[in-house]
């Protein structure tokens, strides 16, 4: 669910870049950035199964 | 260099934006091979590195813009390390089939990295920067037609997300679309 969250994120960034509101487009940016990170930090905390 | 590379070299980037996210696709759709969540982090990512080409051509070249894409590439190419640093131990066969001997992740690693060279390349040119700083006009044919390419393909990835999730946590593994499963 997160992924499809930020892929409509991404989407809604672009359409803003692309039609003209800069600020916006930063604005979500940003959030959509954020998002990336926290949702990579989440999976990078998960334990791994190694076999060694 | 003047307005008008700067705008070629946008243009052309947001084009090989749309040629990742087409290839993903193709492996997705001819092969049966779903994303796993680190995949879909590094699609979303290739995504927020257009956002800076696309505002250069809507407002003309600026520094804050060339930094968005660092920015994602910079994120990009942490993501597809790690996932590279997952598959590393010898006699793992890594995720998903390769292309040309080496995994879709680890050719994202090399996209991001290189993503990263050009910008700070073309950042590097100060004559782009030069001259006023109001509204462009429209883009051209080409610029559109990349850009909207870019969008469609990025809200194409809405919908697949949606139908391989549902409305859970993604599965580390996924082999079937989840929506799509008879209950």
């Amino acid at each position: 669910m997160e992924f499809t969250a930020l892929f409509l994120a991404t989407t809604v960034t672009m359409l803003a870049a692309w039609l003209g509101l800069r600020t916006v487009a930063v604005g979500l940016f940003a959030l959509t950035l954020a998002g990336c990170v926290l949702t990579y930090l989440h999976h990078a905390t998960d334990p791994l199964t190694l076999s060694f | 260099m003047t307005r008008s590379l700067a705008d070629a070299l946008n243009a052309v980037a947001l084009c090989a934006v749309a040629f990742v996210l087409l290839a993903a696709f193709a492996g997705q759709a001819w092969l049966g091979e779903l994303p796993c969540p680190l995949c879909m982090l590094q699609r979303v990512l290739f995504g927020l590195l257009a956002v800076g080409p696309m505002l250069n051509l809507r407002y003309g070249p600026r520094p804050s813009h060339y930094g968005l894409s660092l920015l994602a590439a910079v994120v990009g190419a942490v993501v597809s390390g790690r996932q590279i640093l997952l598959h590393i131990l010898p006699g793992d066969a890594g995720y998903g089939s390769p292309l040309f001997g080496r995994h879709f992740y680890t050719w994202a690693f090399v996209a991001f990295a290189g993503a990263i060279v050009a910008v700070a390349a073309v950042l590097q040119i100060d004559g782009q920067f030069e001259g006023p700083d109001a509204r462009r006009s429209k883009p051209g044919l080409f610029a559109s037609s990349a850009a909207w390419l870019v969008i469609g393909l990025t809200a194409l990835n809405v919908a697949s997300a949606l139908l391989e999730c549902g409305f859970g946590p993604c599965d580390d593994n996924p082999l079937v679309y989840r929506l799509l499963q008879p209950r």
